[in-house]
């Protein structure tokens, strides 16, 4: 499964991410406009201090055993049976907030306006996801867990 | 292999979709005393509400059943298990044979034992059939009165004020959702939805209702009368045992089930609302009559009933809810009833916002957020696995207290977080 993954030792938690991620999922898609739209853009990416150095850029893990799924009443987040990733559909989203009561990471974002939950959908309109092309240290990375892994090795082996 | 599930609500659509992502070929029948089943439970009062349509009602597709293979026998009662002969009898006069057995029957609202309670006019709120019947009555009714004010009942109330009727709720304790919530906190919430114009009288509780062809009146406990032409119970739920019960299998306030969520015979398995089973923040056995719950039991139950052997952790009790803009999630502990708790409280009176966590010796057992949900999950990820927050815990209630402040506490413990996504996050640390 091709999913975000984030090397803690080269993040800033400068929040580039954040911003790529909310300008991505605006309706013009710019900067300078998206931030004039209502309701505002949403990041679904959050830059956040581990400790007074050190941060972690974190988001929708997707998980293999999903709590927001089994805690979705609506039946609007759910497993994509191809992929293994964990889907929303907005249309049937009723705002109950069942899945940020379950959610580990603290991955879902309320959408008041509408009353719906927004999380991180890997960018389907992109080959690379906002986030990690905004990534300016290139904490961020796209694609499966054994491409992480090869990543991480080659960078220590260096 | 022959699975039969008896209920087909969250735990036993949850069953039947775990069963068939693991063997496409298997024999699953499931039983379910409504015509149809397949609609979310919690979305009743949004449908009474009006906000939501019928369409959005629907949990799962019409053609689930068929999808998944499923012979499903809809409209009709199981009434008995026979556990030595591995048969259902129907209400149909039919028999059903079976290999492993679920039991997801869920549970009934209690109704109160009041003159008056069987009048026409008087519903709980627990199926589509009862939001269809009120819904079909609303056009003559000017006021309700609303019996309980838990979950069900708030619920209930807010959905029939959204449709423009004058609504009162009688609670009798002394605070409203007293049993998912604190009274600090509850207080704030009673004065919003009460500013919202609905009136919710607490320490009072209805002793008799009245009418004759339509309802008149309840009659509360002070003699005083509040007239009302529909009432609604929400005074909670009794789990439905009585077949597990009378087939001989251990049953207490719900069906005895252990760390595999089998029954006390070993070819049964129950889920749902029906289990009575580990409660990971009480440590001991209890029923947490929730959505959340009942979806994953169904899983873990079904993959079990495969022969997978897959322990549960234990359930949590867990609620979410919002009237009038103002959400609040709450988890485990929320009121401790013994000694040696300690609860570290927040609170921003402008902003409306309650926060509160329940420790023992050091360890999360509950939280309340009011008007600051966010992140309770993380918090619920530290009760799930029971860590010692000493080193978190003069910030834990701070707005800024997210998921990265306690990555460190899961590279430190030595038990817990066993899930991947967890190691995921922590692997560069």
């Amino acid at each position: 499964m091709k999913k975000i993954y984030c090397d803690i030792k080269k993040c800033l938690g400068c929040g580039a991410c954040e911003i790529a991620c909310a300008v991505e999922h605006s309706k013009s898609k710019e900067l300078d406009q998206s931030i004039k739209e209502s309701p505002a853009p949403i990041k679904r990416r959050k830059a956040e201090s581990i400790s007074q150095s050190v941060a972690i850029s974190t988001g929708c893990h997707h998980c293999d055993d999903a709590p927001c799924v089994a805690a979705c009443m609506s039946g609007a987040m759910y497993k994509d049976k191809k992929t293994g990733l964990t889907k929303h559909d907005e249309e049937k989203c009723v705002g109950c907030w069942m899945c940020i009561m379950s959610c580990p990471f603290g991955a879902l974002t309320r959408q008041k306006q509408d009353k719906i939950v927004v999380k991180c959908d890997l960018c389907p309109d992109r080959d690379v996801p906002a986030c990690v092309e905004a990534c300016p240290t290139g904490a961020l990375f796209s694609g499966t867990e054994k491409e992480f892994e090869i990543k991480l090795k080659v960078k220590t082996k260096k | 292999m022959q699975y039969v599930i008896i209920g087909s609500s969250a735990a036993g659509i949850n069953a039947i979709e775990a069963i068939r992502s693991k063997d496409k070929k298997a024999d699953i029948t499931v039983i379910s005393d409504e015509k149809k089943p397949l609609y979310s439970r919690c979305l009743i009062s949004y449908l009474l509400a009006g906000t939501i349509d019928e369409k959005k009602i629907w949990y799962r597709p019409d053609a689930f059943f068929k999808n998944n293979k499923v012979d499903a026998i809809l409209g009709v009662k199981a009434e008995k298990i026979d556990p030595d002969k591995k048969e259902i009898a129907l209400g149909n006069k039919k028999k059903i044979k079976f290999d492993r057995l679920l039991v997801a029957t869920g549970s009934s609202p209690k109704l109160e034992k009041i003159p008056g309670v069987d009048k026409k006019g008087v519903y709980p709120l627990r199926t589509m059939e009862h939001a269809v019947e009120i819904q079909s009555m609303l056009a003559k009714v000017k006021k309700v009165a609303v019996l309980g004010g838990g979950l069900i009942g708030l619920r209930a109330a807010y959905a029939l004020k959204n449709r423009g009727k004058e609504v009162s709720v009688f609670v009798r304790s002394p605070q409203i959702l007293s049993q998912i919530i604190d009274k600090g906190s509850a207080d704030i919430m009673q004065r919003h939805i009460e500013k919202k114009g609905i009136n919710i009288i607490t320490g009072r509780s209805a002793k008799e209702i009245k009418g004759s062809t339509s309802l008149s009146s309840v009659v509360l406990d002070n003699d005083s009368q509040y007239d009302c032409e529909l009432v609604i119970i929400g005074k909670g739920v009794n789990a439905n045992i009585d077949m597990v019960k009378d087939a001989g299998m251990k049953t207490n306030w719900g069906v005895v089930v252990d760390e595999f969520l089998r029954t006390s015979n070993k070819n049964i398995f129950a889920a749902g609302d029906v289990a009575e089973s580990h409660d990971i923040a009480l440590e001991e056995k209890s029923i947490n009559a929730i959505w959340p719950v009942a979806c994953e039991q169904g899983r873990l139950a079904a993959f079990n009933m495969l022969g997978e052997n897959k322990i549960y952790d234990g359930t949590l009790a867990m609620n979410s809810l919002e009237f009038f803009g103002l959400p609040v999630i709450s988890i485990g502990i929320t009121r401790p009833k013994k000694e040696g708790y300690e609860e570290l409280i927040k609170i921003n009176p402008e902003r409306n916002v309650y926060k509160k966590i329940v420790l023992r010796d050091n360890v999360i057992v509950g939280a309340i957020a009011l008007n600051s949900v966010d992140t309770i999950g993380i918090i619920g990820a530290l009760i799930k696995n029971k860590v010692d927050i000493t080193s978190v815990k003069d910030i834990i209630l701070e707005d800024y207290f997210d998921y990265g402040k306690i990555v460190n506490l899961i590279k430190d413990v030595k038990q817990g977080f066993k899930e991947k996504e967890f190691r995921e996050t922590i692997m560069t640390l």
